[in-house]
């Protein structure tokens, strides 16, 4: 499943949000997200992709296609370390 | 004091835990760090132990899910083949007044505060067999204190202070200590996290020792609880506050 894809299942399973209120555009505020579900959404994606999300760099992120964007980021960094 | 000990040190990584670590591998104990987020933090506290002549090992694990505690016990067990020091000190929680709390916050909060030290020590005990062991956990004033929107992690300690009672009787008989720590606000990153540092009140800042806790002081108490001078020590929660929760108006 593409990175995309993962994020967008974690954020709308555990914000319990239907996938079609899910756009590139859409924040955490729109989703209704409290600091619970980050932190779950946060712990989720780091098992899934073994990555590790650093929270300083999460400050410049606005919206979910920046977050995907930062996801695939750390997904691509990890393959490459291990390449 | 502690060389040749295994220690266990959940939520190891950063703050209270990290200077935990540090202080038992000071006194001569191989350290595993678990931990849930910061790995770079977590490799980072386990080279400085290296470089005290110390082993270290990290592990990564949600201590709020039963099933990651069985597989952390499990590599415990077959990377070191027993435990003799569990500190339990991994914590967190949401932070909500009791009228706003929902049964996902309240859930998420035991299931790491509380319900993960019963699991940990379970599983501890079990690599402890024959040669005992020493068992602390890290609670908090907000057990007994009221604290803004502190409800579930305040319950939730105070929940750990009594299991540490019923351990220590239980284990009592297997050479195992049991034994809590609680402190006041401690100058880590937490407070950063929660905003706490503008809600404390100066009270909590200063305290009558004249300072604030220090993860350090917390670190060289629980090493204390550690050794054998502390055998007589059994089911107490140890305050560590600076005087702060006998005389919460005078600084």
């Amino acid at each position: 499943m593409a990175t995309e894809d993962v994020v967008r299942n974690t954020v709308t399973r555990i914000t319990r949000k239907d996938i079609s209120q899910f756009a590139r555009t859409t924040t955490f505020k729109d989703l209704e997200a409290d600091s619970l579900d980050i932190v779950q959404i946060l712990v989720a994606l780091e098992d899934h992709f073994d990555i590790e999300i650093v929270d300083e760099e999460l400050e410049g992120v606005t919206n979910m296609g920046e977050f995907i964007d930062y996801i695939d980021r750390k997904v691509t960094e990890k393959t490459a370390r291990r390449a | 004091m502690l060389e040749g000990k295994v220690a266990l040190v959940t939520g190891g990584s950063r703050g209270i835990g990290r200077a935990i670590a540090l202080e038992l591998a000071n006194e001569g104990a191989d350290i595993i760090i678990n931990y849930l987020r910061h790995r770079t933090a977590a490799q980072n506290t386990a080279e400085e132990i290296r470089q005290k002549g110390r082993q270290a090992h990290i592990i990564r694990a949600n201590v709020g899910e039963p099933e990651k505690i069985e597989s952390m016990f499990a590599e415990i067990a077959d990377k070191f083949g027993h435990l003799d020091i569990l500190v339990n000190n991994a914590a967190s929680g949401v932070a909500r007044k009791a009228m706003d709390l929902d049964e996902r916050g309240w859930a998420w909060t035991m299931d790491i505060n509380a319900r993960a030290f019963l699991l940990c020590a379970q599983r501890a005990v079990r690599l402890m067999e024959g040669r005992g062991g020493k068992i602390v956990a890290i609670s908090s004033l907000g057990s007994r204190l009221v604290m803004p929107v502190y409800t579930a992690v305040g319950v939730s300690k105070a929940a750990l202070e009594a299991l540490t009672r019923y351990l220590a009787i239980e284990l009592a008989p297997q050479g195992i200590t049991v034994n809590a720590i609680a402190a006041a606000a401690v100058q880590t990153e937490a407070l950063n996290v929660y905003k706490l540092n503008e809600k404390l009140p100066k009270t909590w800042q200063t305290t009558p020792a004249g300072r604030m806790v220090q993860p350090e002081d917390i670190a060289k108490l629980v090493a204390f609880l550690c050794r054998d001078e502390s055998f007589m020590i059994r089911g107490q929660t140890i305050i560590i506050d600076g005087g702060f929760s006998i005389a919460p108006l005078i600084t």
